[in-house]
């Protein structure tokens, strides 16, 4: 069995032996990632992210000690550090030049965006089966097929970039640091879910990440203001506002288009075209099907979706244009989901079963990605299982704590619907049975 | 104190659970072995979400219009949707995924009978589609429209409050959009949850103009539905989802009215008098029969059918005796020379309280039947927060909330 290189450990190793959570990998990939790029910000703060890259580093080395020393030797001659590769140039409208046409992808990089496609092409297939077991209940989209597009947007952006999308949000919220864990468990509507069990499948948020929400199109706005408390703040920080090609014909998305244009708001309008909303293909519904040239004034980039590489790429290019004070671009990502609308939708009555069978044996982004590194010895086979196996760990320990965790206590029915500072009665019902309100 | 609470979401949970067959089950097996499974124990979390808070009771069959044949909601408004478009040439149906058979199969069959330009999809956008159908209207023709979910009725609101209710009033009867009708499944399903459950016949009741609708049965839905379709004023229909396939009546296939603005006693009593529509109908009748086997209490069960504009007439007879001053006297089939008294109210919603219809009818019969009233007016209804995820059995109103409800009134 491979084992990950111990030697180059300064360039912080992503692959998790098994003393390692994953949390702790997302951690010591993303601070080396913050570190890499926030390289100019004050020093006290670079000298402390060193301090945790440290830390990490020496968790590392204190997991890995216990191997012996000659199979890591072995290990370390195996695989070249990072790979060129061409990636689809991009269409553009209203602009020059695009992202660039080659990217540049590392070991470590390569197997964190494996890992984390991995994971969450798993979690949306555990989800599907506790949906069918009724463990989840209520209304579940899933967003297996589309995993490159939220992996290439959290590792071409900032850590400290803002991101809000609409219902099909478990992917993107993986990718914004919640675990799967508090993932399943809010899909199963326990306590240790991250709303606390009480929003459900549509309405999960976390750091930065403003969910998860019901209705479409609504939050395109609130990207739009986001943004623009973002540039209020001069915290060069963007927000990635992303809907879908149903949503995108809707009043309220023009409006913030609009809006964002005129006030020049560090906002990514980003289009998740994949091809059907709900049931309705893309050219029954829309009188133009080139999502990134909706706007007139508002430039726009055509990126596919599936390729990892391209939409980092993109995802870096949009997020310095926006910095830069541009204003607001548009990227509509060329993506696909494999599952139906939804788990009550079966997906086969709109398209064929070998439309899907097509793109899966094509385009599908994790075998895109385990190609370009096998073929160009980022990694080995066996590594990449390992990951799997790991993953796959990972996920059926978070599905049984999501099983088994408890309900929300039935007192919390009437929390959080006012901030209030003294609780009030919530009056329903009749007048006997009353809940306190508490936030 | 988790334990406690856990032990109450039990108990509160197996009362709500409703069938007869679920609580015996458990009764066998031994009541304190339930109380102490925990919340999430598999199967059995599995088995209490799948009981309804309601047991559909179907009406006896129809004999005067026809043959019948038999259906469930959405067939109902299916052959509803039938019988206009081969009546009306002008009539059109039209939202979001409706060409195929629509996301509850309301409209199956229709775009291969009467052709694409009749029956046809819109995109996603529902201040359009009403926007659109308020244009059909105005010029003449019959314009269907259907919203996905009530849930998702809030962006057409402007188009409905200010320009579809308004027209004949603001161009003093010289445009209208009367052969407007909307169409949305309403009310909670179960497992909905925040959008995919709301009750918002409330926000529209505040606006005169247009006609809020309400059925509770197939049989109903048809004769109601093609009621607004004819009626020169817009109307907006709410579809109660959880009864498309749980509900199953003899349907007859002619046309026929259902009159708006009735609303019908459904039983007769002479102690309590109980205004519900849509779903929650069935519940109060399960509590009337309830109350008469348990208190030996007689109710009388209305179902409102129209929420505005509302048949005051027939709740403040029921309520009380002698209503002087009513404001809105229908001519109705219903209209009885013995009037029934009972002097107490209860009218039960799913939606939020406060700011409910059933506001709006507690606060006019008091006004008419103040001296006859035996007691306040009772109203069991959603909390006032948002339709929650899981809790949801706990936030309906179901037939428990209202049984209390009238022994507390009865005792009054």
């Amino acid at each position: 069995m491979q084992r990950h290189d111990v030697a180059s450990v300064t360039n912080a190793p992503i692959v998790a032996p098994r003393a390692f959570s994953p949390r702790d990998t997302q951690k010591v990939g993303g601070v080396a990632l913050a570190v890499w790029v926030v390289g100019g910000c004050g020093c006290p703060v670079l000298h402390s992210m060193k301090k945790m890259l440290a830390a990490a580093v020496s968790r590392v080395l204190g997991g890995g000690a216990q191997k012996p020393a000659s199979r890591v030797l072995v290990a370390s001659c195996n695989y070249s550090n990072d790979a060129t590769f061409e990636i689809k140039k991009c269409d553009l409208h209203r602009l020059e030049e695009g992202p660039p046409v080659t990217a540049v992808l590392t070991r470590e990089d390569g197997l964190q965006y494996y890992r984390m496609m991995q994971t969450v092409r798993r979690m949306e297939l555990k989800a599907d089966q506790l949906y069918k077991q009724k463990f989840i209940r209520g209304f579940c989209h899933l967003c297996d097929g589309q995993e490159a597009c939220y992996v290439g947007l959290k590792a071409g952006a900032n850590p400290s970039d803002h991101a809000i999308t609409a219902y099909r949000a478990h992917g993107l919220c993986y990718a914004y640091g919640l675990s799967v864990q508090s993932i399943l468990a809010e899909l199963t509507g326990r306590r240790g879910g991250c709303a606390k069990g009480k929003g459900g499948s549509m309405h999960m948020y976390g750091r930065n990440f403003y969910g998860g929400n019901g209705i479409v199109g609504a939050q395109v706005p609130l990207g739009a203001g986001v943004a623009l408390a973002c540039k209020y703040k001069g915290s060069n920080e963007v927000c990635l506002t992303l809907y879908g090609d149903g949503a995108a014909n809707q009043g309220q998305i023009f409006e913030a288009y609009n809006m964002a244009a005129l006030w020049k708001l560090p906002c990514i309008f980003i289009c998740e075209n994949n091809r059907y909303g709900m049931g309705t293909a893309i050219e029954r519904a829309s009188a133009s099907t080139d999502y990134y040239k909706r706007v007139n004034f508002i430039p726009g980039l055509r990126v596919d979706g599936m390729d990892v590489l391209c939409v980092r790429e993109a995802a870096k290019f949009a997020a310095d244009y926006c910095r830069s004070g541009k204003g607001p671009i548009v990227m509509e990502l060329q993506t696909y989901r494999y599952h139906g609308h939804s788990m009550s939708d079966p997906g086969i009555s709109y398209r064929t079963r070998e439309e899907i069978q097509n793109i899966r044996s094509k385009s599908d982004p994790i075998m895109l990605l385990k190609d370009k590194m096998l073929n160009n010895k980022l990694s080995s086979i066996e590594e990449l299982k390992e990951i799997d196996v790991g993953v796959r760990k990972e996920i059926d320990d978070a599905a049984q704590f999501a099983t088994t965790d408890p309900e929300p206590p039935l007192e919390e029915l009437g929390h959080h619907v006012y901030n209030n500072n003294l609780p009030f009665e919530v009056r329903g019902t009749n007048q006997w049975i009353k809940f306190k309100s508490i936030s | 104190m988790a334990v406690a609470a856990a032990i109450a979401c039990r108990l509160l949970r197996l009362r709500a659970a409703g069938a007869g067959g679920h609580w015996r089950r458990l009764r066998g097996a031994g009541l304190p072995r339930g109380f102490l499974q925990p919340a999430s124990a598999g199967e059995d979390a599995a088995q209490w979400r799948r009981v309804a808070h309601f047991t559909f009771q179907p009406d006896p069959e129809p004999l005067e219009y026809g043959q019948t044949q038999k259906m469930n909601l959405f067939q109902a408004v299916t052959s509803a949707l039938d019988n206009s478009l081969a009546k009306d040439p002008t009539a059109v149906i039209f939202g979001e995924d409706v060409a195929f058979g629509g996301v509850f199969r309301c409209t199956v069959g229709l775009r291969d009978k009467y052709g694409k330009d009749r029956v046809f999809n819109t995109p996603l956008c529902e201040q359009g589609i009403v926007g659109f159908g308020i244009g059909i209207a105005v010029t003449g023709a019959t314009a269907i429209a259907e919203i996905q979910f009530a849930d998702y009725i809030f962006p057409a609101f402007d188009q409905i409050v200010n320009e579809a209710a308004k027209y004949r009033y603001r161009s003093g009867d010289l445009f209208n959009c009367g052969s407007l009708t909307i169409r949305a499944p309403w009310g909670c399903v179960g497992h909905g949850a925040v959008y995919h459950s709301q009750s918002p016949e409330a926000f529209f009741a505040h606006c005169p103009g247009i006609k809020v609708v309400v059925p509770r049965s197939p049989f109903q839905a048809k004769g109601l539905l093609l009621s607004c379709i004819e009626d020169k004023n817009p109307c907006i229909f709410f579809e109660p989802k959880i009864l498309y396939r749980a509900a199953v009546e003899q349907v007859p296939v002619e046309p026929y009215n259902i009159p708006l603005s009735q609303a019908e006693v459904i039983q007769e009593g002479s102690d309590v008098t109980l205004v519900a529509w849509g779903t929650q109908v069935h519940v109060i009748r399960e509590v009337a029969s309830m109350a008469q086997e348990k208190l030996g209490v007689s109710c009388e069960v209305i179902d409102l059918r129209t929420i505005i504009p509302w048949d005051v007439d027939t709740v403040c007879k029921s309520a009380g005796l002698e209503t002087e001053n009513l404001k809105m006297l229908t001519l109705s089939s219903w209209e009885r020379q013995s009037v029934i008294k009972t002097g107490r109210l209860l009218v039960s919603h799913e939606a939020p309280l406060t700011g409910g219809f059933a506001s709006e009818i507690s606060s006019t019969v008091q006004e008419e039947c103040f001296l006859n009233l035996e007691a306040p007016i009772s109203r069991v209804c959603g909390y006032d927060t948002p339709f929650p995820h899981v809790f949801e059995p706990f936030y309906i109103p179901d037939k428990w909330k209202c049984y209390d409800a009238l022994r507390k009134m009865i005792n009054y």
